[in-house]
């Protein structure tokens, strides 16, 4: 169509009509546009994975012996959406340590960390992060040392409460 | 003519785009190929049947994207996920609502849309225009029958069953037809997929390759209008598309209140179903559920497939009838034939649904059937939501934990359960979890194998291992119900309904030998809780 710039002067009624005409569908479907955006979002928002905070028996005391730090998986519940799931986690106890247990995830990226018997290093697979037979962080891109997991000793056995950590920064923050 | 006059003083641009727009799209174009002559009073609002079917096809569309971001297509999740969006999430039974009873609305305006388009001779002036909205139309009710199944509740296990008895029931191919629809032999895990597949991945993006080809390029080529003509268009188009947005405003939010009152149709899982349960289909269909009951069986199939089928493709060809032997026997051959097949299909649909709700209201025994239903499913909409219980593949839980049964043994083995002692500390995770899929099936000795016959016969519907998948009912522990001791699983397989199993258990009968049976027996009976 022409654009003819000479009757900038007819504003005309007519065109004016017709321009506030418009503002009937755009309302409209402005209208319609916002209940399914506001229903969407609510429909969308995501929920956080709740686990119940259980004591997950971790194994008996009088089995955590020796020099080295001893791996073992725990099995939390963990409730997101339609879903329950058990998962298996690894945790190192450091029997040295007043069985202080670390979670295996390396808090650089989230890769599981292994112990290293021939260095008596923490070593991760994925970045190349070390960390000390304490869990102290040596070298590496990660940013702090193995995150330790709350636990306590319940007739004679050693219980965990499994969590997870804001990954990559200093100072340790439980996941939400 | 004064309006005339003052229109020609209005300025020479495009009413409804800046310059900016009418410069660089082709937006104008689109415009004037959509718009019809124009039209004032009654006539221009019949024809906001337009903006109707447009706004309640966004709307399924929506709906249904976002009801995808939840719903999983497998027989095990798909009931809990339904139930997971009706009871747990914000607006969630809103918005499965809108999805549920906007389907039929859907297929009520495009019927409409249809009779207002056949009413203008559409076929004669725009055949294209009228193809498309009968394929639409089509599409619309595959999507709504494919859709129908997938909560896999009772009610939608019975009309995949319906689905499936009608497709077998026709001539030469149905034995076929049927197969390829479920996928299998039987209604199984294979069915649902194929049916969310159809719903969620075939036809949908038919619809918009059916209205974009309408819109984009299967046009008429309009002639240039001259510029008094191109003006009159303009301000039509505009009070048309304001037409148009009402209509689709109106219905918008008679669809917004009615979902919001009333919760679309959900009952608990299949396999809890009692006998004589009675499946009622969705408002679209309930004619044709209606013709059934008064068809010979083998002639039910070919009408209920085939009387849709028929009129549709009645309706799409009629802008080629016009053949010189049918103008011979009418004065207007494709006129008269059109107005034929609305007022047939007008008179079934109406007569048909009213039949099949004013039977069910009057059949006292019906009434009661349905309103046990009813009490059934609002006792299971008031229960809390149950989540689905399952387990991460690498680790060793035991494979029963996802039966209900097991609850409260899931229960403490989640709190108190530690895995086994590991003796090498060295051993990274990864390591460990190296041989993860020997763990993903439960450790079987050889003397727990299932069968052979078992594989054959039964392993389709009640899974490898005698774990059932909603809704066919796990054998696992079966035998610690009443009446399922060996002789009884021996009589039960000979004949289902004497032990109150419905279809689609049948008889196997002729189907096994009798140490067939007594082996498979004898295994399920093996088949504990650990």
């Amino acid at each position: 169509m022409k654009h003819n710039t000479e009757t900038t002067a007819a504003a005309t009624p007519n065109q004016a009509r017709r321009n506030f005409l418009l503002l009937i569908p755009l309302g409209i479907f402005a209208g319609m546009f916002g209940a399914i955006a506001t229903a969407a979002l609510r429909f969308l928002r995501p929920s956080s994975a709740t686990q119940e905070a259980k004591w997950i028996n971790v194994a008996p005391v009088g089995e955590l012996t020796g020099n080295r730090p001893v791996m073992r998986s725990v099995i939390a519940e963990h409730n997101a959406g339609w879903a329950s799931t058990l998962e298996e986690h690894f945790v190192y106890v450091l029997p040295q340590q007043s069985h202080q247990v670390l979670s295996s995830i390396c808090p650089h990226e989230g890769c599981n960390v292994v112990w290293r018997d021939d260095m008596s290093q923490f070593a991760c697979p994925c970045h190349d992060s070390f960390f000390g037979a304490d869990g102290a962080r040596l070298s590496g891109p990660s940013r702090r040392g193995l995150d330790p997991l709350p636990s306590r000793e319940e007739n004679g056995v050693l219980q965990v409460r499994y969590q997870f950590f804001v990954n990559n920064t200093e100072d340790r923050q439980v996941r939400e | 003519m004064s309006k005339e006059k003052k229109e020609r003083n209005a300025q020479q641009i495009a009413p409804l785009e800046s310059d900016w727009l009418s410069r660089w799209t082709t937006l104008e174009d689109f415009e004037r190929s959509i718009v019809d002559n124009p039209a004032s009073g009654l006539e221009a609002w019949a024809r906001t049947t337009a903006g109707a079917v447009a706004v309640l096809l966004v709307l399924q569309l929506v709906t249904g994207l976002l009801l995808a971001f939840y719903y999983v297509p497998s027989a095990e999740s798909a009931h809990t996920t339904v139930v997971y969006i009706e009871k747990v999430l914000p607006a969630g039974s809103w918005l499965r609502a809108l999805h549920h009873y906007g389907s039929q609305w859907l297929t009520l305006a495009l019927a409409l849309h249809l009779a207002q388009l056949f009413w203008r001779a559409s076929y004669r002036r725009r055949p294209v225009g009228w193809l498309a909205s009968v394929a639409l139309l089509a599409l619309i009710l595959g999507a709504g029958a494919t859709g129908y199944s997938l909560p896999w509740d009772a009610r939608a296990f019975f009309g995949t069953r319906v689905t499936e008895g009608v497709a077998s029931g026709l001539p030469f191919v149905g034995h076929m037809a049927r197969k390829w629809l479920l996928g299998s032999n039987e209604i199984s895990a294979v069915t649902l997929v194929r049916f969310f597949a159809l719903h969620v991945l075939i036809i949908p993006p038919l619809i918009l390759f059916v209205v974009m080809a309408r819109f984009f390029v299967l046009r008429r080529r309009a002639p240039l209008p001259t510029d008094s003509e191109e003006r009159r268009l303009a301000s039509f188009v505009t009070r048309q598309l304001t037409r148009n947005a009402i209509t689709a405003g109106v219905v918008f939010l008679a669809l917004s209140l009615y979902a919001w009152l009333h919760y679309a149709p959900l009952g608990p899982a299949a396999d809890t179903a009692a006998p004589g349960y009675l499946p009622r289909p969705g408002a679209q269909f309930l004619w044709l559920f209606q013709m059934l009951k008064y068809l010979p069986g083998r002639f039910g199939s070919v009408v209920a497939v085939g009387l849709p089928g028929l009129i549709l493709l009645a309706l799409g060809s009629l802008p080629f009838l016009k053949h010189r032997p049918l103008s011979r026997l009418l004065v207007h051959p494709r006129r008269d034939i059109g107005f034929a097949l609305f007022a047939l299909g007008f008179a079934l649909f109406t007569t048909l649904t009213i039949v099949a709700y004013v039977k069910d209201a009057t059949d006292p025994n019906v009434r009661a059937q349905l309103s046990r239903q009813r009490a059934e499913e609002a006792a299971f909409r008031a229960a809390p939501f149950t989540p689905l219980r399952t387990r991460a593949s690498e680790s060793g839980i035991d494979e029963t934990l996802d039966s209900a049964d097991a609850e409260t043994k899931r229960r403490s083995d989640a709190a108190n359960v530690s895995a086994s002692p590991r003796p090498e500390a060295s051993a990274s995770p990864a390591s460990n979890s190296s041989s993860p899929n020997a763990n993903a099936l439960p450790n079987v000795n050889a003397s727990t194998m299932p069968p052979d016959a078992y594989v054959t016969q039964c392993s389709a519907c009640h899974g490898t291992r005698g774990q059932g998948a909603s809704p066919f009912p796990r054998l696992i522990g079966v035998n610690a119900k009443p009446r399922r001791a060996v002789e009884d699983i021996i009589a039960l397989l000979n004949n289902p309904e004497a032990y109150g199993i419905q279809p689609p258990m049948k008889s196997y009968a002729d189907k096994l030998t009798e140490d067939e049976k007594r082996a498979i027996a004898e295994w399920v009976v093996s088949l504990k809780k650990r």
